[in-house]
């Protein structure tokens, strides 16, 4: 399979715009995971812009793929991503958290246009997606697929590894489980907290096909996710492990726990997104509600 | 006498299995204890099993109704209310899912395995969640009636299924609607409101006390959530004296669900009969009901304390 230079470079700008707006969104909505959706942007960005059948203009299209955003503290990337792809504004984006809003701190099907679970206890999407693979089988849509993003941290959970056994034994091989392997967990590094390797060998004896990528290599990813759709087809459900960096993008935020969850105030925010667009070459921008009365206000005066 | 409650379950689940192809049931290695084993025969295309792990069971449910099919994941009332209860939570509840719940083995008439396996808390537990229906029907008839208005109302469900068999409290023709009670009897003196198998009891307590010669109203409320709250404080303005049964605990069950109604709405002299706040022990059934104070005659005791206690009353 090749992959198109303009297509990477297109895919790396929209992983750069997932970073920037998850950081609006957190700064603007005063809560959220600047770390976990930082290392999501690129797996985001392959997945909505590349991967996934959607349609922004029929958000409940029949044959759509499902996408199930099991670490769903991440909302914010995915929600720029959803944005981004059509589903909603994108300024809609700066109600996140807001009572009211379309957009909760963590996922709510019934309220966000394009989200197909709702999610924030940690453990459970996958077994929501396991669900959603037997549904296409049932209504024989060989087609489809459903992709569930995990974190690394929440296969501690004890429900993660009940799904990942049915979802052998059903020979799911239209379910494709990542694993954002970001090392780090909300107080400390995997590995100190709660190990978790062998991963590998740990999905591959429950059954699952085992690739393994950097999740923050488009041209790799594309490949993988390839891989896993069309060449990897045959009666086991695909695990991807995807080696991601958490908070990548900015020096202060990369395997650091403190950004776990954390809202920068608007000033650091601004200092923050201006050293993203240098990390990332692109033109300098600062935080959009700085200088905004109305966020300001929001910002210091409320509450 | 008619069929055992849970062969009625599982008879009417091949019943909607035909009229609603979407209908798929789902299990933990128990269907043949909850009767599920019926659609399993009868349709193994939709039938699921999932091992025993509850939690990926009501994540599956969820996933299959984001699909548009009616699951039924099938386990005892105590797996599916304490083991799965964050799964139904937030994968089922919160997203507002058509998801039907049946909770097999509900309280004291279910065998000898004790606390581990007898549900009480469950009606305190769904009661709780925002956005779901619950039910306790009280004979066959109801049982299958309130079945099928599952299957018609979008969202989600928790039902209860006793065990074993109950007298018919209904005619053939009774439907189940939510929201609504049945005046079984009607009485002056006091008011006894059950729910599920305990109606039957109430029936049989209002009898005794008939003996002593107090008129006793009898309500059966087969949805609790929501509860025929007008039904109650109607009667409890009559009667003043209100007693309520339930085959559960009585903190956050139905006792508690009445109570609520009649400190808003209708005070009343109030005594709950049911599960005083204790895990259940192993035991016969007969045994047992009567360790926990439960049987008709316990009921009628209950009553006429509620009716001293309305005599004292300024």
């Amino acid at each position: 399979m090749r992959v198109k230079p303009e297509e990477i470079s297109r895919l790396e700008e929209i992983a750069y715009q997932i970073r920037r707006l998850s950081l609006e969104m957190i700064t603007c909505g005063r809560w959220g995971h600047v770390g976990g959706s930082f290392s999501l942007a690129e797996i985001l960005a392959c997945l909505y812009f590349h991967e996934l059948e959607v349609d922004p203009h029929n958000p409940k299209w029949e044959g759509r793929d499902r996408f199930v955003l099991s670490k769903a503290h991440a909302s914010p990337a995915l929600y720029a991503a959803l944005a981004l792809r059509g589903f909603f504004p994108v300024e809609e984006l700066y109600t996140y958290c807001e009572l009211g809003g379309r957009l909760e701190g963590h996922t709510d099907m019934t309220r966000t246009p394009g989200l197909e679970c709702s999610g924030g206890a940690l453990g459970q999407g996958l077994s929501i997606a396991v669900g959603m693979a037997l549904g296409f089988r049932m209504k024989e849509q060989p087609y489809s697929r459903v992709y569930c993003v995990l974190g690394d941290g929440e296969c501690n959970e004890g429900q993660v590894w009940e799904a990942a056994m049915s979802a052998a034994h059903y020979h799911l091989d239209n379910l494709i489980a990542i694993v954002d392997y970001n090392k780090v967990m909300a107080k400390g590094f995997v590995w100190e907290e709660m190990g978790l390797e062998p991963l590998r060998a740990k999905w591959r004896a429950f059954g699952w096909e085992v690739l393994e990528v950097d999740g923050h290599d488009i041209e790799a990813l594309l490949r993988i996710l390839y891989e896993a759709r069309h060449v990897r087809v045959h009666g086991a459900p695909i695990a991807i492990i995807a080696h991601t960096v958490k908070g990548k993008g900015l020096r202060e935020t990369e395997f650091n726990y403190k950004w776990h969850t954390q809202a920068p105030d608007p000033e650091q925010a601004d200092a923050m997104l201006r050293q993203l667009a240098r990390n990332y070459g692109r033109p300098e921008e600062g935080y959009s509600k700085l200088n905004d009365p109305v966020a300001k206000e929001k910002f210091y005066g409320g509450e | 006498m008619s069929e055992e409650m849970r062969e009625v379950f599982g008879k009417t689940l091949v019943e909607l299995g035909h009229e609603f192809p979407q209908l798929v049931v789902l299990d933990a290695d128990l269907h043949t204890s909850s009767k599920a084993v019926y659609f399993k025969q009868a349709f193994p295309g939709r039938f699921i099993q999932c091992g025993i792990a509850e939690q990926n069971m009501f994540g599956i449910a969820a996933g299959l109704a984001t699909q548009g099919f009616i699951p039924f994941p099938c386990t005892f009332a105590v797996f599916a209310s304490q083991r799965a209860l964050d799964q139904i939570a937030v994968s089922v509840a919160y997203p507002r899912l058509n998801v039907k719940i049946p909770g097999s083995y509900v309280g004291i008439p279910t065998s000898r395995a004790g606390a581990s396996h007898n549900a009480v808390a469950d009606l305190a537990i769904m009661r709780s969640l925002p956005q779901m229906r619950v039910a306790d029907p009280g004979d066959r008839r109801e049982l299958r009636s309130l079945m099928r208005a599952a299957v018609l109302t979008e969202g989600p469900v928790y039902f209860r299924i006793t065990r074993y068999t109950l007298p018919d409290l209904f005619a053939p023709d009774y439907e189940f609607a939510w929201g609504r009670g049945v005046r079984l009897r009607e009485g002056t003196d006091v008011t006894l409101v059950g729910s599920g198998m305990m109606t039957g009891f109430c029936l049989e307590a209002a009898e005794l006390l008939a003996g002593d010669g107090i008129s006793a109203e009898v309500l059966h409320c087969g949805s609790i959530k929501p509860l025929d709250e007008d039904l109650i404080a109607e009667s409890a303005r009559k009667t003043g004296a209100v007693v309520t049964a339930e085959n559960a605990s009585v903190v956050g069950g139905l006792g508690s669900a009445v109570a609520e109604v009649l400190a808003e709405r209708a005070p009343a002299v109030l005594r709950r009969v049911g599960v005083q706040d204790r895990f259940i022990e192993s035991g016969g059934i007969a045994e047992l009901l009567a360790h926990h104070r439960m049987r008709p005659a316990d009921i009628a005791a209950r009553a006429r304390e509620a009716l001293e206690a309305k005599d004292r009353l300024p």
